[in-house]
């Protein structure tokens, strides 16, 4: 009876502890890591169409990337995408312990968990490479728990299976972003996830000796706890979390919540400064308030394109509210193709779409629209927006549409990547309705310390 | 696998799901379709023409093929037709040089409508094995993934030869001589740049085209038809965006050259007259015979310009001895295109020296980002060009090929949604007539197209599969051995 008891409890500590790591890893990525799960999911486009699940999957380590992909979709909801980092990781560690008796040593059965959660802290890092983890223990539980007969025949067709469902897990492809960069901390969860086992195996009577056993249970976990716990405060880039939170702010207009960040705390990043500007810009306050914020002269203003798939997403949004419709769509454009795993983006997508259907190109604007409609959260606007397509007063009367067709540039030249003052010059002077255009205008004479262009522009405000 | 798969569904389906057309509302007009295969004229070996109704409030499509013998070819779907593969080419082969009717039905919310019957031609000339073409997002100057590909005309087929999956860098200029594969020419571009060359089903070698005495690398090349020489330009290229027009993107010249690389001797033979400072001069194609170089020459802009509206190029040529390898001291303007204030691209012969097709726009050389570019066709006969109104659109048409015996030809255009590049085909006669195009079937065209948000680039014909080893390639490609390209002195007249 005692011993039932003792076991009993000591259950329940183990589920509270797995409880408790479940809450870390989901407390981290909804309060501190929040953005790093959206700047995850702009970077992907899941379709639920027969011929996109079909391409993934087809290729070894498909099945693993495809759930991962599946998974990603919700990170566009921070709180979501903690909770399913969450049940992932604890699912790991709850297969670890089910692979063997870990007993005094409970502690290293959350290893392998902690070490994707440190996996997961890189922003390239794909949740592919979670589920090819807890796949490959998955198939390793299902192999140790089969019936001794016949248990080689099953291995030998396992492993053709989950080479097929994890296989680049050897290789690290499909698991991170950059295709040269090598997962060594996704190596280290997975030969983790199968040596320990194995260890604790080997010294199975010691570990699951019950003199101390619960204490030792404690130590172990608070152990693995500590070390990991310090590691991923090490690795933590809460650096990158602030510059995708600007990102993230601007790509949903959320102006008042930009100014009320950057009051807080200065931006003094490139994204930030772009994306503290445009807020400015967009309340009214940029000329006023220039000096008040850190700047970087005219490249934290209007950035040069650089030609990856990062620092041109926020310097678009200028452009796009700025009415360069053009500019901001070409800006996209390359963005997306920078894409280092070749991914198609939703964030991207609709942009594309819309700045098709302001230049009039409805056709195009229509692919992309109906790529979107096969999305679980873009579906919608997908739908809304489609109406739109050909219907030239409903695009007049549109807030957005209708307000920056009518600022977009009326005479064609060409550009390149640098943004000059005669572009400015041009959107404003071509409609001095857009205030937008004579904030940039004025904050980059104010930048440039061309005080005599600022006064004429202000001459020609004020005579207006 | 998948093509296993989707047999066994369209069985399933085809059995499961054929519904019989009862009361339907006779209508006197043609139906609207897509792909418009309205009045076109195919080959016999052709994949089958499967199309959809335009209007996507149709529940349910039905068609019947019908030729002068009693034959007939029928079937429905909800989306897309999907006529079966053997039956249609048996039809098509029982039609050779004759016409066949197709009855098309479609079911709206208030029943079955059946439309005026359209013909479609069976030329009795038939279209190569295939296509080989570069599948590319069209973009500015970034790329993502791209790769180039092989399609079976006759059926639904595609193979990637190459992706840039395999290396670093992009992949594209994939040429044959006159569609056969054994000498065959690729160009890669970014750190690990090198042009495969194949010649007579030789071993891929790996060249480095660039030398000391010639601008950059050889790009645009085109194989003489004795296989032994490769005409090839060498362009400074840069690009500039537009703001406000939708053409996008200009692609232009600061400089560029001609050359004409002698396998034989792994030397480029040059020449002053091709290589002049104040004339741009790109897109060199050999005649038929091989004895003349088409090429497009433009008068250069002064250093800085961008009055890219200016450029026009000509359509010049220039004699060629293939038995030395020298060139001729007479440069010929054969379409003064710069006096029309117009401008040429693409020059592409006939095999059989008949004519001539090349791309009209308004200025330039980058034809593929002008939405006014057309198909001329020059015959060489006469001298007299016209524009190929029964296979131009509103939109862009710009690069071209012939197929092998010259009846042929596939050309891109941009007609689909004024962005996408896809393949078209259009039958030429001995005359010079030209039939009303056809896009690349698919299995279902709309899925299909609205799918894929690639430009089908550069379609080359192949009268074969290619045969091309895309591991050995990629293999080559990422290993570091180049050949250099040696350059002949000028052989002075």
């Amino acid at each position: 009876m005692k011993g039932s008891l003792f076991r009993c409890s000591l259950f329940t500590i183990k589920a509270l502890y797995t409880l408790l790591f479940g809450v870390a890893v989901f407390l981290f990525f909804g309060l501190a890591y929040p953005h790093h799960l959206h700047y995850q999911e702009q970077y992907q486009l899941f379709l639920f169409d027969s011929t996109y699940v079909w391409e993934i999957i087809r290729l070894p380590g498909g099945v693993a990337d495809l759930l991962g992909r599946f998974c990603t979709q919700f990170f566009l909801f921070a709180w979501v995408g903690a909770a399913i980092v969450a049940v992932l990781l604890v699912v790991v560690q709850l297969l670890m312990l089910r692979l063997v008796s870990f007993g005094r040593l409970f502690g290293l059965s959350f290893v392998p968990s902690f070490l994707l959660w440190l996996f997961l802290l890189d922003e390239n890092a794909l949740l592919g490479g979670v589920w090819a983890v807890l796949l490959t223990l998955l198939a390793i539980w299902s192999l140790v728990h089969h019936p001794p007969k016949g248990r080689g025949f099953v291995i030998l067709v396992t492993i053709p299976i989950l080479y097929w469902m994890v296989g680049p897990a050897w290789n690290g492809s499909h698991y991170h972003r950059y295709p040269t960069v090598v997962p060594v901390l996704l190596y280290a969860a997975w030969l983790s996830a199968i040596i320990l086992p194995l260890a604790v195996h080997a010294c199975k009577k010691w570990a699951n000796d019950t003199r101390f056993s619960t204490l030792f249970s404690h130590l172990s976990f608070l152990l693995v706890a500590f070390c990991m716990g310090l590691l991923l405060w090490k690795n933590a880039n809460f650096k990158a979390e602030r510059v995708m939170q600007y990102d993230f702010m601007a790509r949903h207009q959320q102006w008042n919540r930009i100014l009320s960040t950057i009051k807080a705390e200065k931006p003094n990043n490139q994204i930030g400064v772009t994306v503290q500007n445009l807020a400015l810009a967009m309340r009214g306050m940029l000329a006023d308030h220039l000096f008040e914020y850190h700047q970087n002269g005219i490249a934290g203003l209007l950035p040069d394109v650089e030609r990856d798939a990062t620092s041109p997403l926020p310097t678009s949004e200028v452009f796009y509210q700025l009415g360069m419709v053009y500019v901001a769509q070409r800006t996209v454009f390359e963005a997306q193709e920078a894409i280092l795993d070749f991914q198609k983006s939703g964030r991207c997508y609709k942009r594309l779409a819309q700045t098709n259907l302001i230049i009039g190109h409805y056709e195009v604007a229509r692919k992309y629209l109906t790529a979107l409609q096969k999305t679980l959260f873009y579906r919608e606007w997908a739908k809304e927006t489609m109406s739109l397509l050909g219907n030239e007063e409903a695009i007049a009367k549109h807030p957005e549409y209708g307000r920056l067709r009518q600022w977009a540039y009326a005479e064609d030249f060409y550009f390149s990547d640098h943004v000059t003052p005669e572009m400015l010059e041009d959107l404003f002077f071509s409609n001095t309705d857009n205030r937008l255009a004579f904030e940039y205008l004025k904050a980059y004479y104010m930048l440039t310390g061309d005080r005599k262009r600022y006064t004429n522009l202000l001459l020609h405000s004020v005579s207006r | 696998m998948k093509k296993i798969l989707y047999t066994l569904l369209s069985l399933l389906l085809f059995s499961a799901c054929s519904e019989t057309i009862s009361d339907a509302r006779q209508e006197i007009v043609p139906p609207q379709i897509y792909p418009d295969y309205l009045g076109v004229t195919i080959p016999t070996n052709v994949a089958p023409l499967n199309f959809c109704i335009a209007d996507e409030a149709a529940l349910r499509i039905d068609a019947v093929i019908t030729d002068n013998y009693g034959n007939n070819l029928h079937s429905q779907g909800r989306e897309s037709l999907k006529f079966n593969l053997n039956d249609w080419h048996t039809l098509l082969s029982q039609n050779c040089g004759d016409s066949l009717s197709v009855t098309v039905s479609a079911k709206y919310d208030d029943g079955w409508h059946t439309y005026r019957p359209f013909t479609i031609y069976v030329s009795p000339d038939s279209i190569d094995y295939g296509i080989c073409y570069r599948l590319i997002e069209p973009g500015y100057e970034v790329w993502s993934k791209m790769g180039i590909y092989e399609r079976n005309l006759s059926s639904f087929d595609e193979r990637a030869l190459i992706e840039n999956t395999q290396f670093e860098g992009c992949v594209n200029c994939h040429s044959f001589n006159r569609g056969n594969p054994a000498d065959m020419s690729l160009h890669i571009r970014g750190s690990h740049g090198a042009t495969l060359l194949r010649h007579n089903d030789s071993p891929l070698t790996a060249f480095n085209t660039k030398t000391s005495k010639t601008l950059g690398f050889c790009v645009y090349p085109y194989w003489h038809p004795s296989g032994r020489y490769i005409a090839y330009s060498t362009n400074a290229t840069s690009q500039l965006f537009h703001s406000a027009n939708g053409n996008r993107i200009e692609v232009f010249d600061t400089a560029s050259d001609l050359l004409v690389y002698d396998i034989d001797t792994n030397e480029l033979l040059l020449s002053p007259l091709l290589g002049q400072d104040s004339i741009y001069e790109t897109f060199p194609v050999f005649s038929a015979d091989g004895r003349s170089l088409y090429y497009c020459a433009a008068r250069a802009l002064p250093e800085g310009s961008h009055q890219l509206d200016s450029i026009h190029y000509s359509l010049c040529r220039i004699d060629f001895d293939p038995s030395t390898g020298t060139f001729g001291s007479r440069i010929d303007t054969i379409v003064n295109a710069a006096a029309r204030h117009k401008s040429v691209s693409f020059p592409r012969p006939s095999y059989d020296g008949r004519f001539l097709c090349y791309t009209l726009s308004d200025y330039g050389q980058f034809s593929i980002w002008h939405h006014e570019a057309d198909l001329y066709l020059l015959d060489l006969s006469t001298g007299e060009s016209r524009p190929m109104t029964g296979a131009n659109s509103d939109d862009t048409e710009s690069f071209h090929n012939w197929s092998s015996n010259s009846r042929w030809l596939v050309f891109s255009s941009r007609r689909d949604d004024g962005l996408f590049t896809r393949p078209y085909f259009c039958h030429i006669d001995a005359k010079g007539v030209v039939g009303r195009p056809f896009m690349l079937p698919q299995r279902n065209p709309r899925r299909f197209y609205r799918n894929r948000f690639l430009s089908f680039n550069v379609p080359e014909f192949i009268i074969g599969p290619t045969r091309f080893n895309g591991h050995k390639a990629s293999r080559i490609i990422n290993d570091d051995y180049r050949k250099d390209f040696g350059v002949r002195k000028y052989v002075e007249h």
